[in-house]
């Protein structure tokens, strides 16, 4: 979802008062053709208002919530749940957690601190956020709010991309934190988000053996499908080139 | 316009078998290369200014239609191996070098000679007009030996339509989906010409656009492949794709 560009002229007057746009661009590191053209389209994107405000330390968030659709963004948001933590995890951490543990490996060396987690977001944090907080209904009931045909919304989370709007409807359907979808699509820090430091190690620590080890599984699965899916395409490729190239 | 659209069929295929000369040489895939090398001397062959010279060679009792026909059928047939192989198709495959494409090629192949051994061939025109306004009989047999003429293509080409729909909606690469969508073009085009009879005379220019439209689109589709191949392997070379996940 973009934002009108009055809207934006105003938000900027009111952070930059002084700034032409090239100032705005050198300092944002915004390419000057880019806002130009989203100025003369009268569309301006999220990710511009996320840089600019993050180059004049505004909280990228708080910017957001200056703009009519995201509103619901301003003040405390509830905090991200276990399964929205383990979520954001990449799938190779996760992996390394489980080999530390016991259960894995009960001859081995106590586990101690493993290694610190890559932030989020990761290559399927998307797909895997929603996943976290479906409760079976949650693609209906966004498709229902925000008019999105079901198969677009599907397509988007395979690409592991969500636009910033449907990130927070969903977020929205399923009653949690409005500002973790635009971490899961990496809008937004986990810290700008308000997410505590370290919140995501504390939930994989939470994790029983069992848990994560299931958990390990079906990412490895979903990976493994992805994966095969990639080497027949490219195997069909191959062919093609070799017959017919 | 029609004689336009024979000529720059005529430099199209002309160019691009001249193009897979190298390759040729070098003996990537040289059937590739014989398609091409046919489709130039059947669409040669199609054009009136040439057929008549060729044929007065051969003795002017229009040997040159009859050799374009077989022409048509070989390329066609070649087309058919290579792109049921490329695209994996394997019951098309079967359907045309199995015992009943086979037979499909024998019985049209007979009938054609037969028919054309049936009729006073002496003086040379391309498409046998001057041979069907002979009597009312020689133009029902020119009307036979064209139909046994288009069959075995549309033959071909119904059996490889199937694969192509499919390809073109696949995850391939974009260029590859094009070609296979040219393809199906091209093979509906072909067997549509299994309707020339039903057509009102006046309508001959429409003849002519389907044909060539046929043809443009094979050869233009296995061009594209070949496009694409030539592209993917420039890009790779760099780095190797990365698997995103």
């Amino acid at each position: 979802m973009t934002l009108p560009a009055k809207a934006f002229q105003r938000w900027l007057q009111g952070i930059a008062p002084d700034a032409s746009t090239a100032d705005v661009c050198r300092i944002s590191g915004i390419k000057r053709t880019t806002l130009a053209q989203q100025l003369v389209r009268g569309k301006v994107s999220v990710s511009t208002v996320v840089s600019i405000s993050r180059a004049y330390n505004i909280n990228p968030v708080a910017a957001l919530a200056d703009f009519e659709p995201y509103r619901e963004l301003a003040g405390p948001q509830q905090p991200p749940t276990r399964c929205e933590l383990v979520s954001q995890i990449s799938t190779a951490d996760l992996l390394r957690a489980m080999l530390a543990r016991p259960g894995m490996d009960p001859a081995g060396p106590p586990g101690g601190e493993g290694p610190v987690l890559s932030p989020a977001p990761h290559a399927t944090s998307v797909r895997n956020w929603v996943d976290a907080i479906d409760d079976g209904e949650l693609r209906h009931r966004v498709s229902a709010a925000t008019g999105i045909a079901p198969q677009n919304y599907s397509a988007q989370l395979s690409a592991n991309r969500l636009s910033a709007g449907l990130a927070v409807a969903t977020a929205v359907a399923a009653g949690v934190g409005l500002t973790d979808g635009l971490v899961a699509t990496g809008l937004v820090t986990e810290e700008e988000a308000g997410w505590l430091p370290g919140a995501r190690q504390a939930a994989l620590d939470s994790l029983s053996d069992g848990d994560l080890a299931v958990l390990a599984g079906d990412r490895l699965q979903a990976l493994g499908k992805v994966l095969r899916r990639q080497e027949q395409d490219q195997a069909q490729t191959e062919k093609i080139w070799e017959n017919l190239g | 316009m029609i004689e336009t659209l024979q000529w720059s069929t005529l430099a199209i295929c002309g160019l691009i078998a001249a193009a897979r000369v190298p390759s040729a040489v070098r003996g990537e895939n040289r059937s590739l290369f014989y398609i091409f090398a046919l489709m130039t001397a059947a669409i040669l062959l199609s054009i009136e200014a040439p057929y008549v010279a060729i044929d007065t060679a051969l003795g002017g009792v229009n040997l040159a239609n009859l050799l374009l026909r077989f022409i048509i059928f070989a390329a066609i047939y070649f087309v058919g191996i290579r792109v049921t192989r490329g695209f994996g198709a394997e019951h098309g495959y079967r359907l045309i070098t199995g015992r009943i494409g086979l037979a499909v090629l024998l019985v049209v192949s007979l009938l054609m000679l037969g028919v054309f051994f049936l009729m006073d061939t002496a003086g040379s025109s391309a498409g046998l007009g001057a041979v069907s306004a002979k009597d009312h009989r020689h133009g029902v047999l020119v009307e036979y030996y064209g139909a046994a003429g288009r069959a075995y293509p549309s033959y071909v080409s119904l059996v490889l339509l199937p694969a192509m729909v499919r390809a073109a909606q696949s995850r391939l690469p974009v260029l590859v989906r094009l070609a296979a969508a040219l393809l199906a073009v091209g093979g509906v085009a072909i067997a549509l010409t299994l309707l020339f009879p039903l057509v009102p005379v006046e309508w001959s220019a429409g003849k002519f656009i389907v044909n060539y439209t046929a043809v443009l689109c094979f050869v233009l589709g296995l061009a594209l492949i070949w496009v694409a191949r030539v592209r993917s392997s420039r890009n790779n070379k760099p780095k190797r794709t990365s698997t995103e996940t």
